[in-house]
């Protein structure tokens, strides 16, 4: 095993880098509620007495919902905007963007989940 | 459920609430976790831009998330149990989250050396704290699942009694005291002659009373074996004599039951009547037929004369009932003695208000 310096610098700062991301966790309370990711993570076995796990894991679905959203407002702005190419007259109606589930259904096809009406 | 600005379109409400019933994440036990979770996508998705949602695109979203949380849970635990641990630690968790991104990719993912601690997954998330905003739950949500005390009761070795028997071990619960159970059954016995029609006792009470009856019985029979050693049957019949399901059955007539209260008007007709005569004929009214099963059930359920068993079981005269729909049946019937025309009569009123009936329903 080669150990260069460098490198050995760089996982410390990895290292430094993961302990000081898990401490700032404290401070930025996720949207999630810690209490439910407590509770599925002890649904499905998962034990573990530190905080910053689970607050680790409630960022993770945090972002991972937002990324869901985010795509599904994609698909909801190209549709409208194609609908109104397409009449105009119904213009004032969609203005407000509705998570639907074609959008939803849309984008978790693409990242490989199954959703069924 | 309003959260600020969003509304609700109960478009596919219908839809929404029917669940199977092997739904891993629908079950009742689980709603309480799921409406919490409704509500932090539905944060997320007004942060994100939506104006609103369907709210079975909610659900599903909310189902997703929990999902999504139950399966990283369920990978680090995995991870955990390979490496030896039953704890789980923040390389679990790291490795739960590549295995879920694996269907999108994360930078560094091809790398063959790639650290855990450097892992691209980790990089993404702290970019996304850094750009989003902070959006805090918008509810208290105490701890849950609230863990229900359970209500030890002390066993044998605990309470510091012998159990009554070599065969209970002593970490067994305790019984219960005597005392419990003993005077309440004494009082049982005065009420249960006294009161058979009255419904004083509640439900609860009479419930009660079987589980003390069957706690004595348990009692005793210790009591017993304590004692005697099981040689004899003494207190054991005692147990059985108190307890009434436990007693020898009656015999007929040793008890006094009421007699049977007939209706008024065959009871009339009864009276009247020579039970012995027995008109076999062509048109034989009803109550011909039936006049000793009826002196029977009047004199009483022991049955001393043999000439009334000889009716009720020898006698079979052929019956030919011919029940008459139309008027012209009583005609028919006119022949007949004088003593059948009252009976005539009667049953001819009962089938003439059917046959009024029958007009109008024609």
């Amino acid at each position: 095993m080669n150990h260069n310096p460098q490198s050995s610098d760089g996982k410390h700062d990895d290292d430094s880098a993961l302990s000081d991301f898990l401490a700032s966790l404290m401070d930025y309370a996720p949207t999630i509620p810690d209490e439910l990711v407590e509770h599925y993570l002890a649904k499905s076995g998962f034990q573990c007495p530190d905080v910053r796990l689970i607050r680790l894991v409630a960022v993770a679905t945090q972002k991972f919902v937002a990324e869901v959203a985010s795509d599904a407002l994609q698909h909801c702005k190209a549709r409208q905007a194609a609908v109104v190419k397409d009449k105009r007259e119904k213009q004032q109606k969609d203005k407000r963007l509705i998570l639907t589930m074609d959008d939803l259904q849309s984008h978790c096809a693409s990242i490989f989940i199954g959703v069924w009406k | 459920m309003n959260n600020g600005c969003l509304e609700n379109r109960k478009k596919e409400h219908d839809n929404s609430q029917k669940r199977p019933k092997s739904y891993k994440f629908g079950s009742r036990s689980d709603d309480f976790a799921l409406a919490i979770a409704k509500v932090a996508v539905a944060q997320l998705c007004e942060s994100v831009g939506f104006q609103g949602f369907h709210l079975s695109a909610l659900e599903t979203l909310s189902d997703i998330s929990v999902r999504y949380i139950y399966s990283i849970g369920k990978t680090a635990n995995l991870s955990a149990n390979l490496a030896g641990r039953v704890e789980g630690n923040v390389f679990d968790i790291i490795h739960g989250l590549e295995d879920l991104g694996s269907n999108l990719g994360f930078s560094g993912a091809s790398d063959v050396d790639r650290c855990v601690v450097s892992s691209g997954v980790v990089k993404d998330i702290t970019h996304f704290v850094g750009v989003s905003d902070f959006i805090p739950f918008a509810y208290d949500v105490p701890g849950f699942p609230v863990v229900k005390e359970s209500t030890k009761t002390g066993s044998f070795w605990e309470k510091g009694e012998d159990p009554p028997g070599e065969h209970i071990p002593s970490w067994l619960p305790a019984f219960p005291d005597p005392e419990t159970y003993a005077t309440r059954l004494s009082v049982e016995n005065e009420t249960m002659g006294v009161s058979n029609g009255k419904k004083t006792e509640s439900e609860l009470e009479r419930v009660e009373r079987n589980m003390d009856r069957s706690l004595l019985n348990l009692q005793l029979r210790f009591a017993h074996n304590e004692n005697k050693g099981g040689s004899s049957h003494g207190s054991g019949y005692v147990a059985t004599e108190s307890n009434p399901y436990l007693a020898a059955p009656l015999h007929v007539g040793e008890k006094e039951v009421s007699s049977v209260i007939l209706p008024t008007k065959l009871s009339n007709e009864v009276a009247l009547r020579n039970p012995v005569h027995v008109d076999v004929g062509n048109h034989v009214s009803v109550l011909e037929t039936f006049a000793p099963a009826i002196e029977a059930m009047k004199s009483g359920l022991c049955d001393s004369d043999n000439v009334k068993k000889k009716l009720l079981y020898d006698q079979r005269p052929t019956v030919r009932f011919k029940i008459g729909i139309g008027k012209k049946s009583l005609g028919t019937m006119s022949d007949l003695n004088s003593q059948n025309e009252e009976d005539l009569l009667k049953i001819a009123s009962w089938f003439g208000n059917d046959n009024e009936k029958d007009d109008k329903k024609r």
